[in-house]
C-alpha cells in the first residue's frame, strides 16, 4: 500500500522517494516539497544601539529608549529594552512587509532621525550578538547563525559591557577580542571566570536559548513636556499640545485606535493646574484635527498664571474602524460618509459643548411632549430614512414649533387669551393617554389664530379646573 | 398650492410674451442677460408662483439669503419646508442644520412634511459672555461643506457678518437662510436674495425685497397643510 501524495508535505526532510515508473511523476507533490525550503523562520534581532546615551549619564535615557521602543512597535510586537543605550527587536517575520534587511535598516534609521537619536543599526540571530556588535559600533548584518562565529571574532570584549577588572584579566592572559575569549576551552573558562560568563557567551553565539523581557507599552497615552520658560502665550502653547498630540497619534496608530476623551492638564507655579477636557463623537487619532480642537478651548481658557508645563491625559484607546476610501466624493451620489460632516460636528461640539448638538427622532407616542426625543448626532453616515413610520404616528396636523413646557394662559369666560383674543378654529383633538408611566394626559387640542394672524396649537385640560395652555406654534 | 414645483431654471415671466424664436435664441447658454445673471443651481421651493418669481426658479443652492417674517414662527418656516423635505430626503444628503432655533421643533410635524429627521441637526447656542456664538456656529456649518443648508435665527446681524456669511456659504457650496424679524427689512443687506413674509388667511404674502436677476414683488401663498382637516381620535 502506498502512502497518498499529499503527506509529503509532513515529512519534509526525508521524502519518500517515489517508485520508479514509466509516467513522470504530477508536477503537484514537486510543488509542495518545495513549501519547507522558505526562508528559515529563526530569530533575526536588529539592536538599535545609541551610542550618545552610553557616553553621557543621561537622565533621559530610559525616556528615549521607551519613546523609541514605542515607535518601533509599528516593525514588530516583539521588542525588548536594553538599558541604558539599545532597543532590540526580533524583525524575522517582518522583514517582508519592510523591503528586507535593507529597507528595514532605513526606515529605522529614519525613526530614529526623527527623535533625533543617531542610532547603529545591527542584525544578527541572537540578541546578544545584535547588541554586542551595535554597541562594538558594527552595523553588520549577519541573517544565519552559522555566519555568526565569524562576525563576532572581532568584536572588542568591552561590547560585552563585562566589568573592567575581568577583561584587564583576560587581557592579561592575551585575550582581547569575543573570538579569542570563545577559542578558550569552556571548562577552564568556567571555572576561571564564573559560570555565568560562560553562559553569557553561549547566549551570544545562540548555543544557550536567551529569553528576554517583552517591552509592553502601556496602555493609556500620558506625556507631559515642560515649557521652555513660563509661558501664557497661545502660540507657545498650541506648538507645545501640538507635538504633545503628534506623539499620541503615533500612539494610536500602533494600535490602531482612536480615543474618545482626552485631558490636558496646564501646569502652573502656584495655582492648581488647569484642566481642559475633550470629549469626542467618534474615536479620533489624527493630531491635526485634536490640535484643530484644542484650538478651539485653549481659546476660551482663564489662566491664573503662566504655565510650566503641558500634561496630555488620553482615555482608553477605542478601536478605530478603518476607513475605506471611497469613489464619490462626499455630497456626490453614494459618497454619504461625510468626512466634513465629523469635522464639523466635532468642532461645534469643542467650542459650544457636548450638550448644544442634538439630532431628533420620533417616538410612538400620542402625547406630543413624549413623540419625540433629543439625541446626541450619531455619526455621520445617514441611517435608513425613517420616513415610513410616521404617518400611523402622526395622522393629525402638527405645529412645527413645540413650546418647552406648556404655558398656561389667562381666559375670559372660558376661553383662553394671549395677548389678546384668541379664535379657536376647526374641531378639537382629543389626546387621553399616558396613564401606564404616569405621565398621564387628558387634553383636548385645538388649533387658535391670534390677532396678528399667528396660528397657535392650544390645549383644555379634561380635569375640573379646565386650564388653557398654549402648547405650540405653526410656523 | 401644493409642493409639486420641481421645476428649474423657469423663464423669467417676461419672456414668456416674446417670439418663440427670438426665445429659442436668447436661450443659448453663452447669452447672459441681467434678468437672468443670478441663474444658478437652485433647489424648487416646492410653490410653482413662488419660483417663478425667485431667480433661477428656486431657492440658490449656494449662497446666503434672508427670510424676513413679522414675528419668528409666522410662515418662514413653512415657507422652507417642501424644499428641506426634497433636499433632505436625496439619497446623497448632506446635514440640515438649525443653529439656534426661537422654539423646539417639533419632529413628528417635520417627519409627516417629509422631511429626513436623520439629516437634521440642531444647534443650541449658547450666551458667551454677552455675545451669542450662534453666528459663529452659522459660519462654521456654511463653510465647512458638510451640509446642504443651514438655517439660523438671530436678531442682530451687521451688515459685515452677513457678508462674511455669505462667502461662508458659497465656499461650501451651501444655502445659507438668516431669519430675522422684520425690523431689520430697513437695513442693507449683502445677501443673494430677501424675502418678507407676512401671514395672510391660510397662508402668507411674500415680498421679495430684494433678488438679484428675479422678479420683485409680492404674491400670496397658501400652505399646502392648511387645506389637513384635524382629525378625532377613533
Amino acid at each position: 500500500m502506498r502512502v497518498p501524495k499529499t503527506l509529503d508535505l509532513f515529512a519534509p526532510q526525508a521524502p519518500e522517494r517515489p517508485p520508479r515508473r514509466a509516467v513522470p511523476p504530477p508536477v503537484q507533490p514537486v510543488q509542495m516539497r518545495k513549501t519547507p525550503a522558505r526562508p528559515s523562520q529563526a530569530p533575526l534581532w536588529l539592536a538599535v544601539h545609541l551610542p550618545q546615551r552610553a557616553q553621557a549619564a543621561d537622565p533621559v535615557a530610559p525616556r528615549a529608549l521607551h519613546s523609541l521602543a514605542v515607535r518601533a512597535q509599528r516593525f514588530t510586537p516583539r521588542i525588548s529594552l536594553a538599558p541604558p543605550d539599545a532597543v532590540l527587536l526580533e524583525v524575522r517575520s517582518s522583514l517582508h512587509l519592510f523591503g528586507g534587511v535593507d529597507g528595514l535598516r532605513r526606515t529605522m534609521a529614519g525613526e530614529c532621525a526623527a527623535l533625533g537619536l543617531p542610532a547603529i543599526l545591527t542584525f544578527a540571530p541572537t540578541a546578544s550578538a545584535a547588541l554586542a556588535g551595535a554597541r562594538a559600533g558594527r552595523a553588520f548584518t549577519v541573517l544565519e547563525a552559522g555566519q555568526l562565529a565569524g562576525s563576532l571574532a572581532t568584536l572588542p570584549l568591552a561590547a560585552l559591557c563585562w566589568s573592567p577588572e575581568l577583561i584587564e584579566r583576560l587581557a592579561r592572559i592575551g585575550v582581547r577580542t569575543v573570538g579569542a575569549a570563545l577559542r578558550l576551552p569552556r571548562a577552564g573558562f568556567a571555572q576561571r571566570f564564573g559560570a555565568a560568563r560562560l553562559a553569557e557567551l553561549d547566549r551570544l553565539t545562540g548555543r544557550a536559548a536567551e529569553p528576554r523581557e517583552r517591552f509592553e507599552a502601556p496602555q493609556r497615552f500620558r506625556r507631559r513636556r515642560e515649557l521652555s520658560c513660563e509661558s501664557d502665550s497661545h502660540a507657545l502653547l498650541a506648538a507645545t499640545l501640538r507635538s504633545l498630540l503628534e506623539e499620541l497619534s503615533r500612539f494610536l496608530a500602533a494600535r490602531q485606535c482612536g480615543v474618545l476623551a482626552l485631558e490636558c492638564r496646564l501646569w502652573h507655579r502656584q495655582a492648581a493646574p488647569t484642566r481642559c477636557v475633550l470629549r469626542l463623537g467618534t474615536p479620533l487619532a489624527d493630531a491635526a484635527r485634536l490640535a484643530a480642537l484644542f484650538d478651539e478651548r485653549l481659546r476660551m481658557l482663564t489662566l491664573p498664571e503662566p504655565v510650566r508645563a503641558c500634561e496630555l491625559r488620553a482615555g482608553w484607546p477605542v478601536p478605530q474602524p478603518m476607513h475605506t476610501g471611497g469613489l464619490w466624493q462626499p455630497g456626490e451620489r453614494g459618497g454619504l460618509a461625510t468626512a466634513p460632516g465629523v469635522e464639523l460636528i466635532e468642532r461645534l461640539r469643542a467650542r459650544l459643548g457636548p450638550e448644544a448638538l442634538e439630532t431628533l427622532a420620533l417616538v410612538a407616542d400620542r402625547r406630543p411632549e413624549a413623540a419625540w426625543r433629543a439625541g446626541p448626532p450619531a455619526s455621520a453616515s445617514a441611517p435608513a430614512p425613517d420616513a415610513g413610520a410616521q404617518a400611523a404616528v402622526c395622522p393629525a396636523r402638527r405645529p412645527l414649533w413645540l413650546l418647552p413646557a406648556p404655558r398656561p394662559l389667562r381666559q375670559r369666560r372660558g376661553l383662553p387669551r394671549w395677548r389678546g383674543a384668541l379664535h379657536l378654529e376647526g374641531e378639537p383633538e382629543r389626546i387621553e393617554t399616558g396613564w401606564w408611566d404616569g405621565g398621564e394626559v387628558a387634553r383636548d387640542y385645538y388649533n387658535a389664530r391670534d390677532g396678528r394672524g399667528r396660528r397657535l396649537w392650544l390645549f383644555r385640560e379634561r380635569e375640573p379646573p379646565h386650564r388653557w395652555f398654549l402648547h405650540g406654534v405653526y410656523g | 398650492m401644493s409642493a409639486d414645483g420641481q421645476r428649474r431654471n423657469a423663464p423669467p415671466p417676461s419672456a414668456a410674451r416674446t417670439d418663440p424664436r427670438l426665445e429659442q435664441l436668447l436661450a443659448h447658454p453663452a447669452l447672459w442677460r441681467a434678468g437672468s445673471a443670478a441663474r444658478g443651481a437652485v433647489w424648487p421651493s416646492g410653490f410653482a408662483p413662488l419660483d417663478a418669481g425667485l431667480p433661477g426658479g428656486g431657492w440658490p443652492r449656494s449662497g446666503l439669503i434672508e427670510i424676513l417674517p413679522m414675528r419668528f414662527g409666522q410662515g418662514e418656516l413653512q415657507l422652507l419646508l417642501p424644499a428641506l423635505a426634497s433636499i433632505t430626503r436625496r439619497p446623497e444628503a448632506r446635514w440640515c442644520i438649525w443653529v439656534a432655533p426661537p422654539l423646539q421643533p417639533f419632529a413628528p410635524a417635520l417627519a409627516a412634511a417629509g422631511v429626513a429627521l436623520s439629516r437634521l441637526l440642531i444647534v443650541r447656542a449658547p450666551m458667551r459672555g454677552r455675545r451669542p456664538t450662534s453666528l459663529w456656529a452659522f459660519e462654521q456649518a456654511l463653510g465647512s461643506g458638510a451640509c446642504d443648508c443651514v438655517f439660523a435665527w438671530t436678531r442682530h446681524a451687521p451688515a459685515r457678518h452677513i457678508r462674511r456669511l455669505h462667502l461662508a456659504a458659497q465656499r461650501g457650496n451651501t444655502l445659507g437662510v438668516l431669519f430675522r424679524t422684520r425690523e431689520a427689512a430697513g437695513e442693507a443687506s449683502p445677501a443673494m436674495l430677501r424675502v418678507a413674509l407676512e401671514p395672510r388667511g391660510d397662508g402668507a404674502r411674500v415680498t421679495l425685497l430684494k433678488s438679484r436677476g428675479g422678479a420683485r414683488g409680492a404674491l400670496d401663498l397658501i400652505w399646502a397643510a392648511a387645506a389637513h382637516v384635524p382629525q378625532r381620535m377613533p
